[in-house]
């Protein structure tokens, strides 16, 4: 068969194919329903695949080849896309999915938290016994603005508000925060040192900042403040930073596969992970500016909406979706 | 028969057995590409400062968390739009698939774009710059983790390199890699000397005639076979 009679044989075929993805491609959020004809289009992908195999075996004109690849490339991005991400999809990954995911990683989760709690710990007692060290942390300044902000009898607490409003710290929440986690993430690349170390140096600042406080008898604001919010932030940090020991771990120890191969399956399963560690950084950034500033509140009930917080993210955790995955 | 060539092409076979050609981009194109795309976030960043202002407290909010989801997700959004790309990558017709040449995912493209902190290490994007520079498939750290390639997007075929030639069969069959290199020296054709095109055109003689002497008579005729194979009949 020469090339010209093969072109003539298929041409039919190829054009529809062509208007079936062209329908796709195009016009496919104004297309009827019927019009979109997927089970037509696997029929000619099919056979487009192997008029190509076919065409290439044969040596046919660059130009036929060209124009089947160019065919099956595009029928393919089509018929493998991916399903559309739904609420079924969110309500999943919410109910089930994520929950089991931070189990799957438990141990890179504690980790994590030693990582981020044990250096706070420290951190705060020794500034707390020698309150000068805060100096080696921040520079003078810092430190009184620290005070000050916490000071019993600012009109908010939290960071300094002059002129500023709850919204306005919210958004800066958001932009600050989630960072910080998505910094955790990325620098598990650095095979897992630059999650340690954004884990460690976040731990011991806000030790630094809370033994200093807490030296300076400003904890009776200053706890208030934070219990509540630090329930989805820390966590939520604490889990970003998982996520990134596991690619640092498999890198260093990718097991029986290839490094690269081990490195594109820790990332694909553990960036669930980041997925519950924003949504619950945009929870803390809610409620840090605008109920944990609020300084009307009498601090029993923020301790009790704190303590109640803890326990729902923690029973979330460890409990959620455990009847649907078994 | 496999002979070495300095090619960048990634094949990823489908379920249907053939395999598809992948084009990786390289550094200047992505780096045009990223250059084009911040110009538009600091734009738009610009223009939202300038909007949000009077608003004051709830105005910043909104710019600061704006600021945000541009920083991060930008990349994120577009990409599991339809195209794929950026609008900058779609200025150079670039676009993010997997690596078996699928659409991108929704992990996978989260993850290549907040990995771009591990990239930019350790300043200006070094560590993706090396990466793209050292790899056959320029990919970058955050595309090793992801599993992800920036590809070239297939352009439609020439129809015609030049009018003036009369098309011609070849008189034997043509492996693809033979016909390319007929094509390209046709594409070539009006850089070269005359001389020096005479000189090319005796290589491929064999697809013309080969009784024929070197000379412009066949360089027509091998400038035909070029015609034809991209599909000209007359």
């Amino acid at each position: 068969m020469t090339p010209l009679q093969f072109e003539a044989l298929y041409q039919s075929e190829w054009q529809e194919l062509e208007i079936l993805l062209q329908r796709f491609f195009v016009t496919r959020r104004k297309a009827e329903p019927g019009t979109l004809q997927g089970e037509r289009l696997a029929t000619l992908y099919r056979r487009v695949c192997e008029q190509l195999a076919l065409a290439r075996a044969r040596s046919y004109p660059a130009y036929m080849l060209d124009r089947l690849e160019r065919l099956t490339g595009n029928a393919h991005q089509v018929i493998y896309q991916r399903g559309e991400f739904g609420i079924a999809t969110v309500k999943r990954l919410v109910s089930v999915e994520f929950p089991l995911t931070v189990r799957a990683h438990a141990a890179y989760v504690l980790v994590a938290g030693a990582l981020l709690f044990v250096p706070m710990l420290i951190v705060g007692l020794l500034v707390y016994f020698r309150p000068d060290l805060i100096l080696s942390v921040v520079d003078a300044s810092t430190a009184s603005s620290f005070e000050h902000m916490y000071s019993p009898t600012a009109a908010s607490i939290g960071r300094l508000r002059s002129a500023n409003t709850d919204w306005m710290m919210f958004g800066y929440y958001i932009m600050h925060n989630i960072g910080i986690s998505f910094q955790c993430f990325a620098g598990g690349l650095l095979a897992g040192v630059g999650s340690i170390f954004f884990l460690i140096y976040n731990g011991a600042s806000i030790g630094a900042v809370g033994g200093y406080l807490t030296e300076r008898g400003l904890g009776v604001t200053f706890y208030p403040f934070v219990a509540t919010h630090s329930a989805f932030e820390l966590t939520a940090i604490v889990l970003a930073g998982a996520a990134g020991l596991r690619l640092g771990h498999s890198l260093l120890i990718p097991g029986r596969s290839t490094r690269l191969d081990s490195l594109v399956a820790a990332t694909r399963r553990c960036t669930v992970l980041l997925y519950g560690s924003t949504v619950m950084l945009v929870i803390a950034a809610g409620i840090e500016a605008f109920w944990s500033s609020a300084p009307w509140l009498p601090p029993g009930i923020k301790y009790g909406v704190a303590a109640l917080c803890w326990l729902a993210v923690l029973g979330y955790l460890t409990l959620q979706g455990r009847r649907r995955a078994s | 028969m496999t002979v070495d060539v300095l090619d960048t092409v990634v094949t990823a076979e489908t379920p249907e057995g053939i395999l598809l050609e992948l084009r990786p981009a390289g550094l200047s194109a992505r780096l045009y590409a990223f250059a084009i795309d911040w110009l538009i976030r600091i734009l738009v960043l610009y223009a939202l400062a300038i909007a949000t202002r009077p608003i004051g407290g709830v105005g910043t909010a909104v710019w600061l968390i704006l600021f945000f989801l541009l920083e991060w997700f930008y990349p994120v959004a577009f990409e599991l739009w339809r195209s794929g790309a950026t609008p900058g990558k779609r200025l150079f017709n670039l676009k993010v698939v997997m690596d078996d040449g699928l659409p991108v995912t929704p992990v996978a493209s989260l993850a290549r774009n907040l990995l771009r902190t591990a990239d930019f290490l350790p300043m200006l994007y070094g560590a993706a710059v090396v990466s793209v520079l050292t790899r056959a498939d320029c990919k970058r750290l955050g595309d090793l983790a992801a599993a992800t390639l920036v590809v070239h997007q297939p352009r439609g075929t020439r129809k015609t390199v030049s009018a003036a030639v009369v098309p011609l069969a070849p008189l034997h069959a043509l492996a693809p890699r033979d016909q390319a290199a007929v094509i390209a020296l046709a594409v070539r054709a009006p850089l070269l000397t005359k001389d020096r095109l005479d000189e090319l055109a005796v290589l491929a003689a064999s697809v013309a005639g080969n009784d024929s002497d070197p000379g412009p008579q066949l360089t027509q005729r091998v400038l035909g076979v070029a015609e034809w194979l991209l599909g000209r009949r007359s």
